[in-house]
């Protein structure tokens, strides 16, 4: 697997210099559908741009723009699913930070948002933007039909009990001393995974991707993900919160991948699933430059 | 698990996580998904990409070599198929291999490459020694169809390499994980490139084709005999009989080249055509015949089945020497061609000729009831037919049959030297030249291969000839211009001052008779004949 890691040094910076080009027009489709009706609701108007138009990577979004952009095809509905799955992002992290789950100080380098907004607004600030995500794309015209209908049925899965929430169920239920590996990945898949794997697939399905690709980029972010959680979980004992921008050791009560299975092992498996990631993109050559860059950004991140 | 169980090692965890559906991936999950599973996807497709491709290399070198098959497309396919079945077990025992290989590889894309070269390169290679070989090395010919076969047999030939390729790494992954460093995907097609170009060179700078130009013969008054005699043994002197005989022989002048080991077809075909084996194309006593197809070479690297598996299960035929594989005409087909009427009586891989009067070596055995009579049967026939002909050759084999019969042999000694005496007589007597060659099938190592000349001139000195100088010779003798592409030259020394016709001509041009028509029963019983002679086992 080592011999392989030269693969991805062509495309070194590619994610960084596509984060710059793409980001302005993705902050600004994030701040543009964030739902006018809120305006005239107190608190939940703010409540909602201070949870989506904080300072965060992105790389979710980005991905599902750079999933689109495999197949040459108009970006408004890659665009579309990555602002929508940016909501259920910013949604699902106002939940985890909630008092009744990891009660979180801080998030994305300040407060959390029940800290400012109080629990209740944030509470409705996760569940209008969850269901501002489906509207997002339910509406989005540059999207076919039955597309939209399947990458819908991609977000619901991320969110549901086969996404953010079961995962989350299982996190709070599963007992740190009992856990396998085989049960973190079940509840990471769903808690991280799920949604990186929705991002990737509904950018590809809003583009007219076939099966084929489908199946390969499935391969892609499932790889993907679970690095990413991984890397989340070495950052979260190893990690600078100030760097991190948030709480560190948060999980350090919780099982999770870095105590299960110790950093150096950690650090091996993350190569191998990004090698798998990438190789999982060969049939795209050079067109998949930008995700296959996501994978070193992801294995060298610090924060 | 953190804290009551050990942690997993990185092997475990890997395990772990791959039994989850995650570390698989690349093109082999998408293309040999089967292969990931187990080794029976990596073996089924290199079997059959392996076995087609080895079958059409091996189609295409008998296609563009042997002319029964560069005339009839159906032949080639039924070829094809036949051989694709043949070429399956070869193809999976690399398949197995592979399939090891790609178990233990620790550098999976090196080592796939490798097999990846090696499978296009045995292809390749299957191509290219096969041609050479069936066409006979140096006297290859220049042929545009077998250099144009080179483009679907490359294209196989990368086939199989690609997808032994795939196949390995979708295998090792599988097995450990690893993947390629780079995909590494030129160097097949730069590997293809080389063996084309390899290819072109080799076929396109063969001999180029001779025109054939039918020599002006200026006929002599005097006919020309040729009797060739296998199996005299006149450097040993085991028997009374052959000292009468080199006696009666040591009238004439006498050329002599030192005899070698070779079947009876090759040696008297030498003689008869003034060239190799390699050029004229008749080596063995029996060619094999698959089913329904016409007799062939077997190809390289195919004999285990085409002499072995094939013959004991029913699906090949064997198929005895005869004129359909000689390439180069016989001095008696030469003078026939040039208008001097010819005879041919038993000589081995003899056959209808335009204006030749050919009595087969089959016709011959077939008449004897033993190896006693059969110089009688040929004699016979020879004095039956001589008359009016200016070029007659016949062959004796009676001494060689009977070389493991004494007594038999004994009479027949006897009896050749009757006919021998009667016929220098009658050169003598200037009837006509009389050549007569004592070749023997089985020598020793003093053995001597002889050709003794009665033109009316007292004996000569012992002269050193090579074999290939008697059909010129008797050529020359006859009036005919040699051709400057026989491996033999006249032998003037042997024959009196003057006698032999100077002039020269290119080439006497390729043997290509109209093709015979099936003679599987006479096949049957002539291999039947030669097999009771002792000819075969």
């Amino acid at each position: 697997m080592a011999g392989s890691r030269g693969a991805a040094a062509p495309h070194e910076g590619a994610f960084e210099r596509y984060a710059v080009t793409a980001r302005p027009g993705l902050e600004a489709a994030l701040a543009h559908n964030l739902p006018a009706a809120a305006r005239g609701t107190g608190s939940l108007a703010e409540a909602l741009e201070y949870a989506v138009l904080s300072p965060g990577k992105r790389i979710r979004p980005l991905v599902a723009m750079a999933a689109g952009d495999l197949f040459r095809a108009r970006p408004a509905g890659p665009l579309a699913v990555a602002v929508a799955v940016e909501y259920v992002h910013a949604a699902s992290l106002v939940l985890d930070d909630l008092p009744s789950m990891d009660d979180a100080e801080r998030r994305r380098g300040r407060a959390a948002l029940h800290r400012v907004y109080g629990v209740a607004t944030a509470e409705l600030a996760s569940v209008t933007l969850l269901a501002r995500a489906f509207e997002t794309v339910a509406r989005e015209s540059a999207i076919p039909p039955a597309a939209r209908t399947r990458i819908l049925g991609e977000l619901a899965g991320a969110v549901g009990a086969a996404g953010c929430c079961g995962g989350q169920a299982a996190d709070l239920s599963a007992d740190p001393g009992a856990v396998t590996l085989e049960d973190l990945e079940a509840i990471h898949a769903r808690k991280t995974g799920a949604l990186f794997v929705a991002a990737v697939r509904g950018g590809a399905l809003a583009a007219g991707a076939g099966e084929g690709p489908l199946e390969a980029l499935t391969v892609y972010s499932r790889n993907l993900g679970l690095a990413f959680q991984i890397t989340d979980d070495l950052l979260d004992v190893e990690g600078d919160p100030g760097a991190l921008g948030k709480d560190t050791h948060r999980d350090a009560h919780r099982a999770n991948f870095a105590t299960a299975l110790g950093a150096e092992t950690c650090r091996a498996l993350v190569a191998e699933l990004l090698e798998t990631a990438v190789a999982a993109l060969s049939s795209f050559r050079g067109r998949a430059a930008v995700l296959v860059d996501v994978a070193r950004f992801v294995r060298e991140r610090r924060s | 698990m953190s804290g009551e169980s050990p942690r997993p090692t990185l092997e475990e965890a890997r395990d772990r996580l791959r039994r989850l559906g995650y570390l698989q991936g690349g093109v082999a999950r998408f293309v040999f998904g089967r292969a990931m599973a187990d080794a029976s996807g990596l073996v089924l497709a290199i079997l059959f990409a392996g076995a087609i491709a080895l079958a059409l290399a091996e189609t295409a070198a008998v296609a563009s070599t042997q002319f029964r098959y560069e005339e009839s497309p159906r032949a080639v396919v039924f070829l094809f198929l036949e051989l694709t079945v043949v070429a399956l077990l070869p193809a999976g025992l690399f398949a197995a291999g592979v399939a090891v290989a790609a178990a233990r590889s620790r550098r999976p894309g090196r080592d796939g490459t490798a097999l990846a070269l090696l499978a296009a390169g045995g292809v390749l290679a299957v191509w290219l020694v096969g041609t050479w070989r069936l066409v006979g090395g140096s006297a290859l010919r220049p042929d545009p169809s077998s250099f144009l076969w080179g483009i679907p047999v490359t294209a196989a030939a990368l086939l199989a390499g690609v997808t032994t390729r795939t196949a390995f790494l979708a295998r090792a992954f599988a097995r450990s994980g690893l993947l390629p460093d780079r995909p590494r995907r030129a160097i097949l097609l730069v590997a293809a490139a080389v063996a084309l170009s390899i290819a072109a060179i080799v076929l396109a700078t063969r001999r180029e084709p001779v025109r054939t130009a039918t020599p002006l013969p200026s006929p002599r008054k005097i006919p020309v005999v040729v009797v060739g005699i296998d199996g005299l043994a006149l450097d040993t002197l085991h028997e009374a009989g052959e000292n009468a005989i080199s006696g009666l022989l040591s009238r004439g002048t006498i050329g002599w080249w030192p005899a070698r080991l070779a079947s009876p077809a090759e040696i008297w075909t030498d003689l008869a055509t003034g060239v190799p084996a390699a050029r004229h194309g008749v080596r063995a006593l029996e060619w094999v015949r698959p089913w329904g197809l016409p007799a062939l070479r077997p190809p390289f690297g195919t004999a285990w089945y085409f002499r072995g598996v094939g013959l004991a299960a029913g699906s090949v035929s064997r198929a005895p020497v005869s004129a359909w594989e000689r390439k180069t005409p016989a001095f008696w087909e030469v003078a026939a061609s040039a208008g001097i009427p010819s005879l041919a009586v038993g000589w081995w891989a003899s056959g209808p000729w335009p204006g030749a009067d050919v009595v087969e070596n089959r016709e011959v055995l077939a008449r004897a009831a033993s190896g006693l009579d059969v110089d009688a049967v040929a004699i016979a026939e020879f004095e039956k037919r001589f008359r009016g002909r200016s070029v007659a050759a016949v062959y004796l084999p009676g001494a060689d049959i009977l070389r493991e019969d004494p007594a038999r042999r004994r009479a027949a000694l006897a009896r050749l030297w009757l006919v021998l005496d009667r016929l220098i007589v009658r050169a003598r007597n200037g009837e006509f030249v009389l050549a007569v060659i004592a070749a023997d099938s089985h020598p020793s190592r003093v053995s001597r291969g002889r050709l003794f000349v009665f033109d009316g001139r007292s004996p000569g000195r012992s002269t050193r000839i090579e074999p290939f100088d008697v059909a010129p010779s008797v050529l020359a003798r006859a009036g005919i211009p040699a051709a400057r592409d026989l491996a033999g030259r006249p032998a003037g020394s042997l024959f009196a001052s003057g006698s032999l016709e100077t002039t020269t001509v290119a080439s006497y041009g390729d043997r290509v008779a109209p093709p015979l028509p099936a003679r599987r029963d006479t096949d049957r019983e002539y291999l039947e004949k030669l097999k009771s002679l002792g000819y075969l086992n």
